[in-house]
C-alpha cells in the first residue's frame, strides 16, 4: 500500500514579461520561497525534480543548472524536459513508492526567444514543419474544428477570455492585471484564425517550486497539508490528421484516472475550485468537455450561465489563468500552486469560499502540436 | 553594489545544418510525390489507410506494410489562417489545412491555395470545413511534401 502524498510549500515567484534573471535564478527564488513556506532548509529534501523547455531557456539541456537551483546538489535528482506538472508527477510517483519523504518540484517560465519561433523547431521535419507548422497553428487548427463542430460563437469564446482576464486583474501574483471586455476580444488582431491577440496567453517568466510529503512527514511538516488524492496523465497521437480534433483527449483520459483514484463520479458536484491550462481561450471551453463538467459542445453554455465565475458553483481559473499568467514549461505547475493555495484559504483577494476538493490541469507537453499531453491532479484540504 | 546596474543581454542565434533522415516509409510516401501518386499505409488490423503513412499503427502496433494509393481529391477538415508574423516561419498570410484524402482515414496537413486571404472576414466565409478540395502538383518535384504546392477548392 502506497503512502498518501501531501504539498507541503509553495513558492512561487513575482511573474512578469521582463528575461531579467538568469533562467535557473527562478527556480532558486522559487525553490527558496517554497522551502521557507514549508519550513524547511535544503537539507530537509530527499529528492529535487526540475523542468522545463529547453529551446525557451536557450540551451540544451537546461538541466545544466535547473537541479542545482532547487538545491538538487549530490541529491537524488532529475530533470523534465515537460512542464513543471510532470515534475509534480514523477515527485509523486518517488513518495507514493517510499522510497523518499520530501520531495522539491520546481518549473521556471523564460524569454530568451519568441516561443513561436523556437515551437516551429520541435514539429516533424519531414512532414508538416516546411509547411509552416508552430505550437500556435496547431491550437488554431483544434481552435477551429472545436468552433465549426459545435458552433461557438466568437461571443461565447470571448467570455472565457473577459473572466479570465477579470480574475487575473484581482490576482497580485499574475503578470497580466488589466481587464478587457468582449468588444475588446473581438477587435484585437488575428494571430492565426480563430485566434487573435487576446485569446493568446503571454509569455510570461518567472519560477514556481512546490514541497511534497509523505503522510508522516506532511503531518510533521505542516498543520495546513493538502492532500494529492487523484492524479493521472496521458498522451495522443503526435499527429494531427489521426485524432478527433473537436476534443481533448489526452486530458479526457488524465482526468478519467485521476476521477477514479480520488473517486470522483460527478466533477461538477465534487469538485470546488479549479485551475485549467487555458493555453487559449478555446482550450478551456474544450477542457470543460474533456474534464466531464460540460457535455461535448456544452462548455460555452456552462460559462455563460456562470459556474466556472469566481463566484459560481466551480470557479475555474480564479488566478485568471494561463491567459494572464503563462510560464511555458511550468504553467501546468503553477496550476498546481494556485489549487494548493486555494484549498489553505491563502489565495487572497482571488480567494473563492471555502473550497475542500480543487482540480489542477497541466498540458504536460509545452511544446506539443495541438495540446496533445496533459495531467491531472486532484487536490484536497486537511 | 549600491547602485543598480544595466542588465547585460547578450545575442545569440542557433543555426545548425541537420540531415532529416526519412526512413524506409517516408522515402516511399515523397518518391511517389515525385511521381503525382499519393500513397498510404493500411493497418492489417484496424484497416484504416493511415496518411501520411507510419512504419506502425500506434494503436494496434502492427507493423505496417499494406501501401494503397488514396486520392487526389479530399475533405477539408479543420484549417488556420496565419495572419501574424514569425521569425522563421513563411509570409502571412498562409493557410494550413487538415484535409481528408479519399480512401484515407487520417487528414494529411497541408497548405491551402486560391484562396484570398488578406481579409479575415471573406476568407472565412468561402474556407468551408466539409469543403472538397484538389491538390496541385509542383512542376519541379524534389521528394518532399512539398512537391503538392498545395490544395486548392475543387472548381
Amino acid at each position: 500500500m502506497s503512502t498518501r502524498v501531501a504539498v507541503v510549500g509553495i513558492g512561487q515567484t513575482a511573474y512578469r514579461a521582463a528575461a531579467d534573471h538568469l533562467y535557473h535564478e527562478h527556480d532558486y527564488e522559487a525553490a527558496r520561497l517554497a522551502l521557507a513556506d514549508a519550513g524547511l532548509d535544503r537539507g530537509d529534501v530527499d529528492t529535487v525534480i526540475t523542468s522545463g523547455w529547453d529551446a525557451v531557456d536557450g540551451r540544451t539541456i537546461s538541466d545544466m543548472h535547473t537541479v542545482m537551483s532547487a538545491g538538487g546538489y549530490l541529491k537524488d535528482a532529475s530533470h523534465v524536459g515537460e512542464d513543471g506538472i510532470m515534475a509534480l508527477a514523477y515527485a509523486y510517483l518517488r513518495l507514493a513508492a517510499g522510497l523518499f519523504d520530501v520531495a522539491l518540484v520546481s518549473g521556471h517560465g523564460h524569454a530568451e526567444s519568441s516561443f513561436e519561433t523556437v515551437s516551429s523547431i520541435v514539429f516533424d521535419p519531414l512532414f508538416v514543419r516546411p509547411l509552416g507548422e508552430s505550437h500556435l497553428v496547431s491550437l488554431a487548427l483544434q481552435a477551429s474544428a472545436y468552433v465549426q463542430g459545435y458552433g461557438i460563437s466568437d461571443e461565447q469564446v470571448a467570455r472565457v477570455v473577459v473572466k479570465n482576464r477579470r480574475n487575473g486583474a484581482a490576482n497580485p501574483s499574475a503578470h497580466l492585471r488589466s481587464a478587457v471586455t468582449a468588444e475588446e476580444v473581438l477587435a484585437s488582431a488575428p494571430v492565426c484564425y480563430p485566434l487573435r491577440a487576446l485569446h493568446c496567453p503571454p509569455q510570461s517568466v518567472g519560477g514556481v517550486a512546490l514541497i511534497l510529503g509523505s503522510e508522516e512527514a506532511a503531518r510533521r511538516i505542516t498543520s495546513k497539508p493538502v492532500w494529492i488524492s487523484g492524479i493521472g496523465w496521458a498522451i495522443d497521437s503526435y499527429d494531427l490528421g489521426s485524432k478527433d480534433m473537436t476534443r481533448l483527449g489526452s486530458l479526457a483520459a488524465a482526468a478519467e484516472r485521476a476521477y477514479r483514484m480520488s473517486g470522483i463520479t460527478d466533477p461538477l458536484e465534487q469538485l470546488d475550485v479549479a485551475e485549467v491550462h487555458d493555453i487559449t481561450a478555446f482550450h478551456e471551453l474544450m477542457a470543460y468537455e474533456a474534464l466531464s463538467l460540460a457535455p461535448e459542445g456544452g462548455a460555452a453554455r456552462l460559462l455563460e450561465e456562470g459556474t466556472t465565475d469566481r463566484a459560481g458553483k466551480l470557479p475555474v481559473n480564479s488566478s485568471g489563468g494561463v491567459l494572464c499568467t503563462n510560464l511555458y514549461g511550468a504553467a501546468g505547475l503553477v496550476r498546481a500552486a494556485e489549487a494548493a493555495l486555494q484549498l489553505r484559504g491563502e489565495a487572497g483577494p482571488r480567494q473563492v469560499a471555502a473550497p475542500r476538493r480543487a482540480l489542477a490541469h497541466g498540458m504536460s507537453a509545452p511544446s506539443g502540436a495541438a495540446a496533445r499531453s496533459d495531467c491531472v491532479v486532484v487536490l484536497e484540504g486537511g | 553594489m549600491t547602485q543598480e546596474e544595466e542588465i547585460i543581454v547578450i545575442p545569440g542565434r542557433w543555426d545548425l545544418p541537420f540531415r532529416h533522415t526519412a526512413g524506409r516509409v517516408a522515402s516511399r510516401f515523397f518518391h511517389g510525390l515525385k511521381a503525382k501518386r499519393i500513397l498510404a499505409l493500411r493497418c492489417p488490423r484496424c484497416q484504416r489507410v493511415l496518411m501520411p503513412p507510419r512504419p506502425f499503427c500506434e494503436r494496434c502496433f502492427q507493423p505496417l506494410d499494406d501501401w494503397v494509393e488514396v486520392g487526389q481529391q479530399g475533405t477539408l477538415e479543420a484549417f488556420t489562417i496565419c495572419y501574424a508574423r514569425f521569425t522563421g516561419l513563411p509570409d502571412p498570410p498562409y493557410c494550413l489545412i487538415l484535409v481528408k484524402l479519399d480512401g484515407a482515414d487520417s487528414a494529411l496537413q497541408h497548405l491551402l491555395g486560391e484562396v484570398a486571404l488578406e481579409d479575415v472576414q471573406s476568407a472565412t466565409q468561402r474556407i468551408q470545413i466539409g469543403m472538397r478540395l484538389e491538390a496541385l502538383w509542383r512542376e519541379e518535384r524534389e521528394g518532399g511534401i512539398k512537391d503538392i504546392k498545395y490544395f486548392r477548392p475543387v472548381a
